[in-house]
């Protein structure tokens, strides 16, 4: 399980997540979304261990990510949106160093690369790979072995159609294994598919959560579940412009709240 | 755990391209220094262990520290780039450790190509005599590396920025080579004899160069041209001298990595 328990992040005297209640269940894909500079990257990297919290407390699986970092981690993928190791890196000693630490033979983590199709490129660096060959191969080690949670942050950026689909299924499959998944998206329509629930930051702060048809009737935005395209754009422009044009208390939807 | 981590490191520092330079240039520079360094009159002729391996010093106090302090600081601020590896379940200092022990093997091995290389030299042209004392001044260049490397990647780590730990390193280098000295012969100046020579020798410990130098000089008794603070430490510590200087690089070694262990854990990436 994934906690925010009223974390908050200030870098210097600026607040880019304010307190924050967050849980993400086994099973459970949570999306966050919101425009750029809305903290939710900030909220992936407290949980990550990348960067401490200034204030209140993050566990995966009941573990501290500051007190028990290395603990909480034991289980956790990470897909930063940004590389993440030196661009000088060799494909095939990243996934030989994933595999150990996951306690997997390296044969495992080679064939974690063949399935979307880079084994051929297992011997090249992260420089010499196009970028969205790049994100497939950080999302196949991210996604390797035993993964309870899962934090992705932006995963379908610089992805074609074909490698798009590639991470709704590693989303899919995590959540079927029972990893509880907390994903950062623009992708709106990604975020319909997938997403059990969804939490809406605007300026580092919660200002909506809830499944679609709770957002939906939230935003005041005609809904039905038979809906093919659910209308998640109107929805979420509705619930963004709202949060900046007044300074209430953040929204707090909960299950049921929805007409 | 500790072991694919290493590997992974070892892989990383083996793939760049400063360990095969550093090899090559510095086994032509040694070459070049066995040769011609010491001859006399401008004659080319090697001059056994003891006198070249005074030269090859000169050449490990300038060349040694500046390469591993940029190696070092690059490292040190790539840290701040291994988000991916960081959130994986590996200590952020047992990270750190494994750059060093990856970098210290790489440009070690390079080191010795360079003196191995000026040692079969001397050894074929000149006799084995005082070979051994090589041996321990390849023992005393590995030492400095290690310090060095150490002071690289904390100022890597404190400066977040390669850029910015390149600047630091190259600052760092010429304190420790060239600005200590100054401060040595400063104090010599101010100081009445007595108070000069425990001062000298504190400040030979508060620089892993001039310790390493003093300490290599020591290998073949050049006491001589040892300095100012290499005669005030044997003067204060006599034969202890040595196992201080190697005790004072093994703490330039440690201190650093401890202190860049404990600010990389408990900041930000």
């Amino acid at each position: 399980m994934i906690v925010l328990r009223q974390a908050f992040k200030l870098f210097g005297d600026r607040l880019a997540l304010a307190p924050t209640d967050l849980q993400v269940r086994g099973g459970e894909a949570v999306a966050l979304v919101g425009p750029n500079g809305a903290g939710k990257s900030t909220a992936l990297r407290i949980l990550a261990g990348i960067i401490r919290p200034s204030g209140g407390a993050a566990t995966i699986d009941g573990r501290d990510v500051v007190a028990d970092g290395v603990g909480a981690r034991r289980g956790l993928g990470y897909l930063s949106q940004r590389l993440g190791v030196p661009a000088t890196t060799v494909v095939s000693d990243l996934a030989a160093l994933v595999a150990a630490v996951r306690g997997l033979p390296v044969a495992t983590a080679r064939a974690a690369l063949a399935e979307p199709g880079l084994e051929s490129r297992a011997d090249a660096t992260l420089a010499e790979l196009s970028g969205g060959q790049r994100q497939r191969v950080m999302l196949a080690l991210a996604t390797l072995g035993r993964v309870d949670a899962l934090l992705l942050d932006e995963p379908s950026i610089s992805l074609d159609a074909e490698g798009a689909d590639e991470v709704r299924e590693a989303i899919r499959a995590a959540r079927q294994r029972g990893a509880a998944v907390l994903f950062a998206s623009h992708h709106l329509h990604d975020v319909a598919l997938l997403a059990d629930r969804i939490v809406v930051l605007v300026d580092g702060r919660v200002v909506a959560e809830g499944s679609l048809a709770e957002l939906a009737a939230a935003a005041g935005v005609p809904w039905s579940a038979e809906l093919v395209d659910p209308p998640i754009e109107r929805i979420y422009r509705v619930l963004v412009g709202r949060s900046r044009d007044t300074t209430v208390e953040p929204l707090r939807l909960v299950r049921g709240d929805a007409a | 755990m500790t072991a694919a981590l290493l590997r992974f490191e070892l892989a990383a520092a083996r793939s760049g391209r400063t360990a095969p330079l550093f090899a090559v240039g510095f086994a032509l520079a040694s070459l070049g220094v066995t040769f011609v360094g010491l001859s006399a009159g401008g004659v080319v002729a090697v001059q056994g262990f003891a006198r070249t391996s005074v030269s090859l010093l000169q050449l490990v106090v300038w060349v040694v520290p500046l390469l591993a302090l940029l190696a070092g600081a690059t490292a040190g601020a790539e840290c701040h780039e291994m988000e991916f590896v960081v959130a994986l379940p590996i200590a952020r200092a047992r990270l750190l450790v494994a750059r060093w022990a990856a970098l210290l093997v790489a440009l070690g091995a390079a080191l010795l190509v360079g003196l191995g290389a000026a040692g079969i030299v001397i050894g074929s042209l000149a006799g084995a005599a005082d070979g051994v004392r090589y041996l321990a001044l390849v023992g005393v260049a590995t030492l400095l590396l290690a310090a060095c490397l150490a002071v690289g990647l904390a100022l890597g780590v404190y400066a977040r920025s390669r850029t910015r730990a390149m600047a630091f390193a190259v600052v760092a280098w010429f304190v420790l080579v060239v600005g200590v000295d100054l401060v040595a012969i400063a104090l010599l100046a101010i100081l009445p004899a007595g108070q000069a020579s425990w001062g000298l020798s504190l400040l030979l410990l508060a620089d892993p160069v001039d310790a390493a130098r003093v300490l290599g000089l020591g290998l073949f008794r050049a006491d001589a041209i040892a300095g100012p603070t290499g005669a005030a430490l044997r003067q204060v510590l006599g034969g202890w001298g040595a196992w201080l200087l190697v005790a004072g690089l093994a703490g330039w070694t440690a201190l650093p990595l401890a202190l860049a262990g404990r600010r990389l854990t408990r900041r930000d990436l």
